[in-house]
């Protein structure tokens, strides 16, 4: 305890054997106690240290005592200080009082004098180190509270989420910069009302908060859009804040942006739309023959009714592959979440999918060559997707061809990327067919595709597959010439 | 029907098997019948043969060949001289909303009548019946 701690006492006075008696007498009563026997030794002890108390005599041959009291209190504001001056001149005791002097004690004095005075000089000085520790530890709490404030509000103002407090008279409390960007508004004044410049849809969602019975304290949520033509869609949710009597203080609304969610909505159900326009027509076509041959009223020949029944059956057969396709592609984006990786060695791969279509190839008369540069890393992939990929790229290198053409395959490792190139001297593309080249369902139209079938999925298949891997497909064509199809997919060499 | 030669209608469907079947039925019905396959083969064709009507397609190449071709055929012959129908199964299901309500719609849609496939041919026929006739008063 600061009570029983040993206190410190610094005497400085040139009377030596005043200066020796005092030592002596102060250590008797427990005190340590160092001696200066001029100004310059008392400054220099009393800065480098901090006594507790320090006794100073006010004459002095060198240094002014003021001089002295002045010096160490500007080091150790917490000495308590006492003042000795064998003059009893009153106006210097003042004015050491005034620098800060604790008290003063005229020579000659008593044992019992000095003691007492001691004594009121150590309690000083425990009040003295008390507020210290006190001042402190407010200021450390002090700078605790501006820091997670300011670390509270770092947060907030961060957050990509808007923000917004308004207190039980709809008046704005604290909002984000983010719900600034979402309102479209310059500045929100404190306290000022809120509610009347926000999107009514937003304004009604916060009304119901109010008007919830008290027992609920429910949560709303909404999707607005604040901008027309899906520009800015925000899912708004709005809490109630409330106190001990479970009365409404205020609402925390929160605006999330939710702009790419409605976009990629769309998308799908309009994905949604084209597969069944897509199945369907196979279907009505095939309906469309079935009324012919079974309506007595129309004059068929024997010849007609085979070629409806073998168009319906060749419609059939593109419904069933359209169907299959589709099965595939949605199983490409499961198997984005369940992939069996394994390493792949890409020469064997190729050379199973050309093994597929050898019968294909023969009724062509389509020549393969299959060039493959030696050392290529393994592709760390999933053997069915990888598969799949060239799959559907040799079977259309050999549906787009010619009879007696040819299909290159070149395989070599290029700046951390394997790269497949399949090119074939065949059909080739027309450029604005090369621009839809990976859209869903789309099929060149040409006179020269006339008779090849498909259900415009295979490509966009093989697009959704290297997209996976985060590789890349490079296609150049020229109408009548050929197509060049390059893959790219990122493998790394085993060091 | 009249004791005129028979009317010619330009079928217009990138759908072949559609195409013969439509063919055949309406011929069923005393019309004569030329076929394309595509927008730019169905604009060649129209200017070769000189239709009295036209049976068109929407989807085909674009999105929207159908509309384009009839605008062509329209710009040509003005007003309901060659009466144009659109068949067209993205409606309804599919959401798309075609018609000539709006300024915007009647600018660029122009067409005598849009028709949902798969037609009842009697329908069609119907139809087709009745715009020819009123071109003849």
């Amino acid at each position: 305890m600061e009570s029983d701690r040993t206190k410190n006492v610094l005497i400085v006075d040139d009377e030596r054997a005043l200066c020796q008696g005092t030592k002596r007498l102060l250590e008797d009563e427990g005190y340590c106690v160092s001696t200066a026997e001029n100004g310059s030794e008392g400054i220099s002890l009393g800065t480098c240290v901090e006594y507790d108390i320090a006794l100073i005599d006010l004459k002095m041959p060198d240094i002014n005592g003021l001089k002295v009291l002045t010096e160490i209190l500007k080091a150790h504001p917490n000495t308590v200080c006492i003042v000795a001056t064998g003059y009893a001149s009153y106006e210097t005791a003042i004015e050491a009082t005034k620098i800060g002097a604790f008290s003063y004690i005229p020579k000659p004095f008593t044992s019992e004098e000095l003691l007492r005075l001691l004594n009121q000089a150590e309690y000083k000085r425990e009040i003295l180190i008390e507020k210290a520790k006190w001042t402190k530890e407010r200021e450390e709490r002090l700078l605790e509270v501006a820091f997670e404030k300011t670390r509270l509000n770092t947060i907030i103002n961060s957050i990509s989420d808007g923000l917004l407090v308004i207190n039980k008279n709809s008046e704005a409390v604290l909002f984000n910069p983010s719900l600034l960007k979402f309102l479209e508004l310059d500045n929100i004044k404190i306290e000022e009302r809120i509610i009347d410049r926000l999107h009514p849809e937003l304004s009604n969602l916060i009304n119901k908060v109010f008007s919830a019975s008290k027992k609920e304290k429910k949560s709303y949520s909404a999707q607005i859009e604040l901008k027309a033509d899906n520009q800015l869609y925000v899912e708004a949710t709005c809490s109630p804040v409330v106190n001990h009597d479970g009365e409404i203080a205020g609402i925390v609304v929160v605006l999330k942006d939710i702009t790419n969610l409605k976009k990629i909505e769309l998308l799908k159900s309009q994905f949604v739309s084209m597969v069944s326009h897509e199945l369907k027509a196979p279907l009505a076509a095939v309906n469309g023959y079935l009324q012919l041959l079974s309506d007595k009223s129309f004059l068929i020949t024997e010849e007609q009714k085979q070629s409806f029944i073998l168009k319906s059956q060749k419609r059939i057969d593109g419904l069933l592959k359209m169907i299959n396709d589709l099965l595939d592609l949605s199983r490409i984006e499961l198997k984005k979440i369940r992939r069996e990786i394994e390493n792949l060695d890409l020469t064997e791969l190729i050379k199973s999918a050309i093994e597929l279509f050898q019968l294909n190839l023969k009724a062509k008369n389509i020549s393969v060559t299959f060039n493959a540069k030696s050392n290529m890393p393994k592709l760390k992939g999933d053997r069915e997707e990888i598969g799949r990929l060239f799959t559907n790229l040799i079977g259309n290198a050999i549906k787009y061809n010619c009879e007696n053409g040819f299909i290159k395959i070149t395989m070599e490792y290029l700046s951390h990327f394997i790269v497949v190139a399949i090119q074939d001297g065949g059909i080739g593309m027309k450029p604005e067919e090369k621009k839809k080249l990976f859209h869903e369902f789309f099929r060149a139209k040409n006179e020269l595709t006339k008779d090849i079938s498909g259900t415009g999925l295979g490509l966009s298949i093989v697009k959704h597959i290297v997209d996976s891997y985060s590789g890349k497909i490079e296609v150049e064509s020229e109408y009548k010439v050929g197509t060049i199809i390059k893959i790219f997919l990122p493998a790394f060499e085993k060091n | 029907m009249s004791t005129d030669e028979k009317k010619k209608i330009l079928l217009v469907d990138d759908d072949t098997d559609l195409l013969e079947q439509t063919k055949i039925q309406i011929e069923n019905n005393g019309y004569t019948v030329v076929t394309a396959e595509n927008g730019e083969e169905g604009w060649k064709i129209y200017k070769t043969e000189k239709p009295d009507a036209a049976l068109i397609d929407l989807m085909m190449e674009e999105y929207d060949s159908g509309f384009i071709l009839s605008y062509k055929i329209k710009k040509d012959k003005p007003g309901k001289n060659i009466p144009v129908i659109i068949l067209t199964s993205a409606t309804f299901n599919t959401g798309f909303k075609f018609g000539t309500s709006t300024d915007e719609e009647r600018e660029w849609i122009k067409c005598d009548e849009i028709m949902n496939k798969p037609v009842v041919i009697e329908e069609l026929v119907e139809k087709l019946d009745g715009y020819l006739m009123e071109k003849a008063n």
